[in-house]
């Protein structure tokens, strides 16, 4: 049995072949079920005009797509989701990667510490969203009386209810929710850094900002290149939150794509509509989806 | 030297903790809101430490609303989509890890492309899907449709634990005359124990957080799990009771309190291999 082991493409190299498309079969039905099926169909509807409560509906050919591309809303909804994207992911990177710096020191009670600052990540979005809502209470929320308190504004602040605050709201709240992210890739690839190289780097007369740029920062690199492709990919996507803190208001101002999708067809009734949408976005995503890909095939080769 | 060195390490641990407690500082507020009786609630300026604790919010959530119910159908979704997931990904994992046969790899890459896909795309053919199933309206739904974002997570995180366990002592194994399958029972099975625990821990946090599939397929309070169904009670109720609220985010992230407990030695390793999904 060993040496048949060895030999290549033997009667019993077919049989784990088998046996080995045989154990996959699950995942590849229910997948082709559950997310292929519906990924072409999402593609299919996207052609027509379907109303949803009866899900009726009749082909239009490109007409969806003309007409989404046309629209002020699709490229505001863009807009709206870059910023949104970009704001967000800034704010996850500079404190993930500060609070990580911070977090690899010797610190008291420093596993205590390290989940305290993981929770955010796990805790439901609903929960936080809950929370920051109590927080953001324009009469009894503890936030505005804090500033109040502290000097810094004098009469409590409308942080969901008008543009700029909206949108620096909701930046803000997902800075919070998904910096854990980072600060756990992060900390796992600080600690593999070698001392020399540090040790190096303050004999050649590094202070600790040189040690930073010179020494952490490439280091770094690789990892945050993943981090900030699949965040982007994720903030990108992200319903949850927007859609319970602001549900894309004020006026469409915090609109995000995923919520267009939502409203089209959900609200609107428009199923088709909604699916061209979501193929639009898709498309947008899947450059970086292709880069991400690319990346993660390379790093497991 | 040493007095300077002393010095800076006690501003590292002060500015730490005052960032780590400025980051906990929604969730402290969360269960001190949900512990102050009602009256203290409404007060300009509100106090910081409440001046009496009451448990009447849980009780009155326990007694008063559905939130029960919500309770045991978050469970009972997340059981099963964590169960169903990790019976077909750990074949699956095993079978891209250690097998060789044509399309293997394009598959791989097909885990990974489904990982990244947004539900919101998805989400129109899974309604349509379910309404002609007739399971509209059903935990079977959900459970479906959460296999969507969960199996290919579980896939992957899987893949990477599994590639983890040393070839040589399942060929030690077959050696022996074991069955392929054998050796996966006996030999496979108890090495990735671990990743295959931190897979389901994580596959149940997901389910049990996620919220837009259960806004879409589900819309009667005998199925709700409890994201839309907290939600709902925020929406319906005449005037928002925050403390009520609160009591139930309290409750809501207790079996992630307990998860998170179990996870803290696996934690860098789930990331590691793939992070959580977010």
């Amino acid at each position: 049995m060993a040496s048949a082991t060895r030999a290549p493409q033997s009667p019993l190299e077919k049989r784990y072949a088998r046996l080995g498309v045989l154990l996959i079969a699950p995942t590849v039905l229910t997948m082709c079920a559950v997310i292929i099926y519906p990924l072409v169909s999402a593609l299919y509807l996207s052609l027509f005009s379907i109303y949803t409560p009866t899900l009726k509906g009749h082909w239009v050919g490109a007409d969806n797509y003309i007409r989404v591309f046309g629209s002020r809303e699709f490229w505001s909804a863009l807009g709206v989701t870059a910023t949104w994207t970009v704001g967000t992911l800034a704010a996850q990177i500079v404190l993930g990667v500060g609070m990580a710096l911070l977090l690899n020191q010797n610190i008291l009670f420093r596993s205590l510490a390290r989940s305290l600052v993981l929770f955010p990540y796990f805790v439901s979005t609903v929960v936080a969203v809950l929370i920051w809502r109590w927080l953001f209470n324009d009469l009894y929320g503890i936030l505005s009386h804090l500033l109040i308190a502290a000097g810094i504004i004098a009469v409590p602040i409308d942080w969901l209810g008008k543009m700029p605050n909206a949108m620096e709201s909701l930046i803000a709240v997902g800075a919070w929710k998904f910096f854990p992210f980072v600060v756990i890739a992060v900390l796992a690839r600080l600690q593999t850094i070698p001392e020399q190289l540090y040790e190096a780097a303050t004999i050649d007369g590094a202070g600790p900002f040189g040690r930073f740029f010179d020494v952490t920062l490439p280091q770094l690199r690789e990892v945050l290149t993943i981090v900030i492709l699949l965040r982007t990919i994720w903030d990108f996507k992200e319903f949850d939150l927007i859609y319970l803190l602001t549900g894309g208001g004020p006026v469409n101002n915090t609109r995000t794509l995923p919520l267009i999708v939502y409203q089209q067809a959900f609200g609107l009734n428009q199923m088709g509509m909604a699916a061209t949408y979501a193929v639009a976005m898709m498309l947008v995503m899947l450059v970086f989806m292709l880069i991400y890909l690319y990346r993660a095939r390379r790093a497991a080769l | 030297m040493r007095a300077s060195r002393q010095q800076k390490s006690i501003l590292v641990n002060l500015v730490t903790w005052a960032l780590v407690l400025v980051i906990s500082f929604p969730l402290i507020w969360m269960v001190v809101t949900s512990l102050r009786p009602q009256t203290e609630l409404f007060q300009i300026p509100p106090t910081i430490i409440p001046r009496s604790v009451t448990f009447e919010h849980y009780a009155k959530l326990l007694e008063e609303t559905p939130f029960l119910r919500y309770f045991m159908n978050s469970m009972v979704l997340a059981t099963a989509t964590t169960v169903v997931v990790i019976a077909i990904g750990t074949l699956g994992a095993y079978s891209l890890v250690r097998f060789s046969y044509r399309g293997r790899e394009t598959l791989a890459a097909m885990v990974l492309f489904t990982y990244l896909l947004p539900s919101v795309v998805l989400i129109i053919p899974l309604y349509l899907m379910m309404v002609k199933l007739g399971l509209a309206n059903t935990l079977t739904s959900l459970v479906i449709a959460y296999t969507t974002f969960a199996l290919p997570y579980a896939l992957w995180l899987l893949r990477s634990f599994m590639a983890g366990v040393p070839e040589d002592l399942e060929s030690a194994a077959l050696v022996d005359g074991a069955s392929r399958m054998g050796a996966f029972f006996d030999v496979i099975l108890p090495q990735a124990l671990p990743g295959i625990i931190s897979t389901a821990l994580f596959t149940f946090i997901l389910s049990w957080n996620e919220y837009l599939y259960a806004l879409v397929m589900v819309n009667s309070d005998e199925v709700r799990p409890l994201t839309t169904g907290v939600m709902n009670m925020l929406i319906t109720s005449f005037n928002i009771e925050w403390s009520l609220l609160m009591a139930a985010s309290v409750m809501m992230s207790i079996p992630l309190i307990i998860i998170f407990a179990f996870l803290q030695s696996y934690l860098t390793r789930g990331f590691g291999a793939g992070g959580v999904k977010g």
